[in-house]
């Protein structure tokens, strides 16, 4: 892991600045605080959605979805409907699901193959690659093949992939997905080679909604403090199992742009990296052997930082990337400032012994997800926070960060360790306020939003 | 429903056999599935798990697949719940505790239970499946479950009893608050 201790290309004082006053950061006391606005506001989402979502990359989805030509997901980020499809020439493409001629919904099915895509309102039909393949009646338009091309379905800006991982934007002018996904990109491509064959997803998508903000999603995700009182039940559930957990020596890393990576060493067994007992005797020789055959692919510093530490990847803004007993990939989608949509699939590595898999599987699913023993308290954290933080409205009387002050929420916790790198310990909240500082500089200032507001006494 | 049916011993989901002198081959009718799946919703409605747990033959499993079906087992695709029988357990002990905090306090949950239907019987094995409601309520929020239930159950001599418990979601997605914190 040394690749993600080494200081970043960011000079500190850029990483450390924060970019709106819904941020107060305060060096000389060390605190650390998010105004509460910014999780309810609907001015401070439609911005997100713009400054945010409608400019940088976003996870779609995983190439092993559609593996065949004509296979396709229909799918909604940044509130915009989608058709990810693998095409007849076997390029991954992401539609605009709305015809071009009315806007209709063109694909309204939620997966399927199809080489072509009909709307059904006036039957104009596209190929799976794009262009239109029959408009009835089409002697009353134009016959020049202009006026035909200008009629294919309109593809995203940006397409890219890393490692099986498919993002997009909308917006012609991201940078590169590599350069966006900075440090974050070795990460995943860790992931990627815990299999020897490769990963791949399963069927079976756990699709759930949050009352909750997104960014309390986030913060969840890159907050190891949490985990001791909030999965109290699942910790002892662990431990009955016959697996000691602990939170010592666990850190979590500012990977730049946003991006942040939590590394747990002390809890959760890997399947196939780190044995406990609940995963059985058999999986205890597999393990040794599935070690050596890691170490003889990678090398042993790599098969170390691969398979010793459960990790938490969250690529900016909206995937989460869960390697732990074993891989989930979790994608958000913000669908009002209270409301987040939320997909998990399970990522697998390729042809892994039937019990394996099974194992794998079962034991992610006792874990995280809507049904799990762990997540579902994850979930009513969130949606206690969305609830909370009405309380505090409008009572802001004197601005500023002083501590009268009431509508913030802190997150102050080993604010010192920022100044010394991007790395601090997991039970510590630097992720987070590495997040918040990287969202302050995209969203940038929003007059009448949060203690500006309050300064000038709160006129409607 | 053939009562002359040949013995054929019960094998459960995670691939053991249970007790031999438990199951029966009696005959069964409608009207005591639905009395036992009606009691189920009950003990369930209110909260009293440890009562629930006695309606599962030991060693028996409980699954929720999520909501795109594929007609895969939990071995092979996501699903919501895979417990096998210890992490049955472990989910109620879970729920008893105050600590599980998504259900503290505990959520509000009235049951439907219709359309029951005895499809299969093999031995001491029979497959049940019913249609249910599940109306929750918590923290002002209404949420609910339609789906369908999808048993194997193995007839005791004294009753019925769970081998697998699976519950078949009709919803598209799990609405805003929705989450399976409960026993579905």
């Amino acid at each position: 892991m040394t690749m993600i201790d080494s200081p970043g290309a960011t000079a500190v004082d850029e990483r450390l600045e924060v970019g709106n006053t819904l941020i107060a950061q305060d060096w000389e006391a060390l605190t650390f605080k998010v105004h509460r606005s910014a999780y309810r506001e609907n001015a401070v989402f439609n911005r997100e959605r713009n400054e945010i979502w409608g400019h940088t990359w976003l996870y779609l989805g995983h190439e092993t979805e559609i593996p065949e030509a004509g296979d396709f997901k229909t799918r909604t980020l940044g509130g915009r409907p989608l058709i990810f499809v693998r095409d007849r020439h076997g390029t991954v493409q992401a539609y605009l699901n709305a015809c071009p001629h009315r806007g209709t919904i063109l694909c309204r099915e939620p997966e399927g193959r199809a080489k072509n895509f009909q709307c059904f309102y006036h039957a104009w039909t596209f190929k799976n690659s794009g262009e239109l393949a029959a408009l009835p009646d089409s002697d009353a338009y134009p016959q020049d093949s202009a006026f035909v091309e200008s009629l294919s379905l309109r593809t995203v800006p940006r397409l890219g992939i890393h490692e099986g991982f498919v993002f997009v934007a909308f917006d012609e002018q991201v940078p590169d997905l590599l350069e966006h996904l900075g440090k974050a990109a070795d990460v995943m491509s860790m992931t990627a080679s815990i299999g020897p064959s490769g990963m791949t997803t399963v069927p079976g998508v756990q699709r759930y909604s949050v009352k909750g903000n997104w960014k309390l999603a986030v913060e969840n995700a890159m907050d190891g403090y949490h985990f001791a009182p909030t999965h109290n039940t699942f910790v002892g559930y662990l431990r009955e199992t016959g697996f000691a957990v602990n939170d010592d020596a666990q850190y979590a890393h500012d990977l730049g742009d946003g991006h942040g990576l939590a590394v747990l060493t002390g809890h959760n067994g890997r399947i196939g990296m780190i044995w406990e007992p609940r995963f059985g005797e058999r999986e205890k020789i597999r393990t040794e052997a599935k070690r050596k055959e890691l170490v003889a692919r990678l090398g042993a510093e790599r098969a170390a930082a691969v398979a010793d530490s459960s990790k938490i990847l969250f690529v900016f803004p909206n995937l989460l990337l869960f390697d732990l007993e074993a891989l989930t990939i979790r994608q958000l989608e913000p669908v009002e400032p209270g409301v987040t949509d939320v997909r998990a699939w399970q990522l697998v590595e390729r042809d892994e012994p039937d019990d394996v898999r099974a194992l794998r599987l079962k034991t992610m699913a006792s874990f995280v997800g809507p049904g799990g023993l762990a997540t579902p308290d994850d979930i009513e954290a969130y949606e206690a926070v969305q609830r909370g933080v009405v309380a505090t409205a409008d009572l802001d009387p004197f601005g500023g960060f002083a501590d009268t002050d009431l509508d913030w929420s802190d997150m102050s916790r080993g604010m010192a360790d920022d100044l010394t790198g991007p790395r601090g310990r997991s039970i510590d909240e630097g992720v987070m306020r590495s997040f918040w500082r990287h969202w302050s500089r995209r969203v940038g200032e929003l007059p009448g939003i949060g203690p500006d507001a309050s300064r000038l006494g709160g006129v409607a | 429903m053939s009562t002359g049916a040949v013995h054929t011993s019960a094998v459960l989901p995670n691939g053991t056999v249970p007790p031999q002198e438990q199951g029966s081959d009696r005959a069964v009718v409608r009207a005591e599935v639905e009395d036992f799946l009606f009691a189920e919703a009950a003990a369930l409605d209110e909260w009293r798990l440890d009562d629930w747990l006695t309606l599962f033959v030991p060693g028996a499993a409980m699954q929720v697949p999520t909501t795109d079906v594929t007609g895969l087992g939990p071995e092979n695709a996501g699903y919501f719940v895979a417990d096998d029988w210890d992490l049955v357990r472990a989910r109620v002990k879970r729920l008893k505790s105050r600590k599980a905090h998504a259900e503290n306090p505990h959520s509000r949950t009235n049951r439907l239970v219709s359309n029951v239907r005895l499809t299969e019987r093999a031995g001491d094995q029979l497959r049940v499946s019913a249609n249910f409601v599940v109306n929750r309520f918590r923290d002002g929020g209404e949420f609910t479950y339609v789906g369908r239930y999808d048993h194997l159950l193995q007839v005791q001599p004294d009753g019925l009893r769970f081998l697998l418990r699976r519950s078949v979601l009709t919803n598209e997605s799990m609405n805003p608050g929705a989450r399976l914190s409960f026993i579905l």
